[in-house]
């Protein structure tokens, strides 16, 4: 059977293609943008000499791309959405690359898509605090009030769905938590929002949903290929989580140290209430990045349930305690590189203002005149 | 009265316009419109805008709409224009004009003849530091102007840049003058209504300073510079791509006095002279200086405090002349002339730049 993974080179991506080659998968066609990181699949192949690895490069928002990228295939992990940037961005990568996509497989029969969805399409403001969210809990009814990452998930899954009812091929969607690991973002905006040098730690005591990235892969290929599953959404995070605070507390200890300010969520509402008024008053002359309703869905503590999940025979790979460990030693080694990246580009500007400076003036311009 | 507006193109840009056009009390935004019904249904959605179309024909058929902002990729706006105007439409339009200056010509002539008004989101020339410059020189403390350098920086990691590099498909790459084309109207709207009404002659060189690797499209050259020549008048544009922070600035050389214009933090500084002689002449400027900084931080201050200081407060200011102008029947904020001139420019900058394309 020959299974498509799009954004196969993304964070998450890559783990896929190697869980689905650990589960015995061995003709998978990649697709991935102009500029992925094709070398880190490449890597994986030569592990895997018996496996049939394709590389399928185009963009899902042409239709041309996207009937490549289906053609003669079974199974579809669709991992490729917009991450960040203005709503259109995020609706034309995550919505319009999801519809051709869906437009390509049209009515093909056997055909099982799986999507990776998030927990942001949850309506979890009106739960009030710390409520379970289950695979039950409604979608959210007022996706403008969130952020446009979460509006553009939402409208994504409604889509499979609405596509699911009219083709009727098999559906499997995942929410996943917070994904992290080594070459992923260290810290999540449920724990809180960075502002210059200074870390607001908004989640406080809120357990942080986070799911390894190889335990992530790991739901996805288990759930994407479990007889039982079509029609079903799971969530996804991992076991024994820690705290938002616990996170950032190691993070200090075992990483870099963060400067970090505590809001508690009483303040964090009141502040979002006087920002949202200043908001109004003003036009929008400073962005309303707190609002109430924002607050609630991001910061409200709700505890998502995995229980779905690990009844159909999922199991953590790597353990909380060493998916943080690996994150930290590997995001220690991403900050000393930097520096060491920085100090050689220090040196270097130094190096060539010393040339310069060694060059007489005319050749200086003569070499301007040529090259303009 | 209040006007009806339809947007066309419901791209990142679209949501600038229809946040500061919702400011407005004498404007509504009734409907939107674009190819793609994913992106004009999301724009609805998150502005409350209460109709969105794919077919544009259908939406000025279903709406008695007054205004049509027109936020497509240029290749569409000579088409979109003159419906518009046909169908009895002003128009707002998002810049570049059009794909050449003559195609420009042709959308502006359709406006003439249906007696309808057209402007062009030139917003910097609306901005604080733009309008300060304007009655510096209109007082005469400038004296005749002798220079101007208008600097453009340019983030290609940002969103769009990135978009564009990584897709060789995008429609910027069919633009004549490719990036460049899309980015610097601003840049050279600042200096030409200080030039006088005479040929230009104009001498441009773009090349590549990033390296070739396999993220981007090979074309795409991301250094300009341009050198003007008119009547005794020059001006120099810089489209910058590399150098940090990226600025975004104007210095204006006239015969009694130099200012320098920083589009980022909405200033405008007179050079000092030296008006003392010997140490006293290097050690008093430097706190003049400091004293000229300090009122602009209390000007910038007010500004805050009343709620001045959007990210686009000159397209506001822009819209508010423009809506006016409709309102009342006077004439347009940007005369059509100016609007020609700087496509011409254009078209001449991506001749030099990019021969090969336009051959």
């Amino acid at each position: 059977m020959k299974v498509l993974v799009t954004g196969a080179a993304g964070f998450l991506g890559t783990a896929v293609v190697e869980r689905l080659l650990d589960h015995g998968y061995t003709d998978i066609r990649c697709n991935v943008r102009r500029g992925g990181s094709i070398p880190m699949l490449g890597a994986l192949a030569s592990r895997y000499a018996d496996a049939r690895i394709e590389y399928c490069i185009g963009n899902l928002k042409y239709q041309d791309d996207a009937n490549r990228a289906v053609d003669g295939v079974q199974l579809i992990f669709h991992l490729a959405a917009g991450k960040s940037g203005a709503a259109a961005d995020l609706f034309m990568d995550s919505v319009v690359a999801s519809r051709n996509l869906l437009d390509a497989v049209g009515g093909q029969k056997p055909m099982r898509i799986v999507l990776i969805s998030s927990f942001g399409v949850y309506g979890i403001a009106e739960l009030g605090r710390g409520a379970r969210v289950t695979e039950q809990t409604a979608l959210e009814q007022h996706p403008e009030w969130r952020d446009h990452y979460s509006h553009s998930k939402l409208r994504q899954e409604q889509l499979f769905w609405e596509y699911q009812r009219r083709n009727g091929f098999e559906l499997v969607v995942l929410r996943p938590g917070v994904i992290y690991g080594p070459g992923g973002g260290h810290f999540s905006n449920r724990i809180g929002l960075t502002i210059g040098k200074w870390q607001l730690n908004l989640g406080g005591g809120n357990l942080l949903p986070l799911t390894y990235v190889e335990n992530c892969a790991e739901a996805v290929v288990v759930a994407g290929t479990h007889e039982r599953a079509a029609g079903q959404v799971y969530n996804v995070h991992d076991d024994s989580l820690p705290t938002c605070r616990e996170y950032l507390r190691a993070y200090k200890k075992y990483v870099a140290k963060v400067q970090s300010i505590s809001v508690p969520y009483s303040g964090l509402r009141m502040l979002a209430r006087m920002l949202t008024k200043y908001h109004k008053y003003s036009k929008g002359q400073l962005p309303a990045i707190f609002t109430p309703y924002k607050v609630a869905t991001t910061w409200g503590g709700n505890h998502f349930d995995n229980s779905k999940l690990r009844s159909i025979g999922w199991r953590q790979l790597v353990s909380t305690d060493d998916g943080l460990r690996r994150s930290f030693a590997a995001f220690r080694a991403e900050l000393k590189s930097n520096k060491t990246a920085s100090v050689a580009a220090d040196l270097t500007v130094t190096t060539n203002r010393k040339q310069a400076s060694e060059v007489p003036t005319h050749s200086i311009d003569r070499q301007f005149q040529e090259r303009i | 009265m209040t006007l009806n507006i339809g947007i066309v193109g419901c791209g990142k840009i679209a949501d600038g316009h229809i946040e500061e056009i919702q400011k407005f009390s004498c404007a509504r935004v009734v409907a939107v419109c674009d190819l793609e019904p994913i992106l004009a249904e999301q724009l609805a959605r998150r502005y409350s805008v209460p109709n969105w179309y794919t077919d544009f024909d259908l939406m000025l058929f279903k709406h008695r709409l007054d205004v049509i902002h027109i936020a497509t990729p240029p290749h569409s706006h000579l088409v979109l224009a003159r419906k518009s105007a046909e169908a009895g439409c002003h128009v707002f339009l998002e810049k570049p004009l059009a794909l050449t200056a003559e195609d420009g010509r042709r959308l502006i002539e359709c406006f003439k003849k249906a007696h309808r008004k057209m402007t062009i989101n030139y917003w910097y020339k609306f901005e604080g530091p733009s309008l300060s410059l304007s009655d510096f020189v209109a007082k005469g403390q400038l004296g005749d102007p002798v220079h101007f350098d208008s600097f453009c920086g340019y983030d290609l990691a940002g969103g769009f840049g990135r978009a564009v590099l990584a897709d060789g498909r995008h429609w910027v790459h069919r633009l004549p003058g490719k990036l460049f084309q899309n980015v610097i109207d601003h840049a050279i709207y600042k200096i030409t209504p200080f030039l006088p009404e005479e040929p230009l002659e104009i001498v441009a060189r773009g090349y590549r300073r990033r390296p070739l690797d396999d993220n981007d499209t090979d074309e795409v050259l991301d250094e300009l510079r341009v050198m003007m020549f008119c009547g005794g008048v020059s001006a120099y544009m810089t489209f910058c791509s590399h150098a940090r922070p990226v600025a975004h600035f104007m210095r204006a050389h006239g015969t009694k006095n130099t200012v320098h214009l920083d589009y980022t933090f909405r200033t405008m500084s007179i050079e000092e002279k030296q008006t003392v002689p010997s140490g006293l002449g290097r050690l008093l400027p430097p706190f003049k200086s400091s004293w000229q900084g300090l009122r602009q931080a209390t000007h910038n201050a007010r500004e805050f405090a009343g709620s001045h200081s959007h990210y686009f407060e000159g397209l506001n200011r822009l819209l508010s002349l423009f809506y006016q102008s409709i309102l009342d029947d006077t004439p347009v904020p940007i005369p059509y002339s100016e609007i020609l001139r700087v496509s011409e420019i254009i078209d001449e900058i991506s001749a030099q730049v990019y021969p090969a394309v336009l051959a």
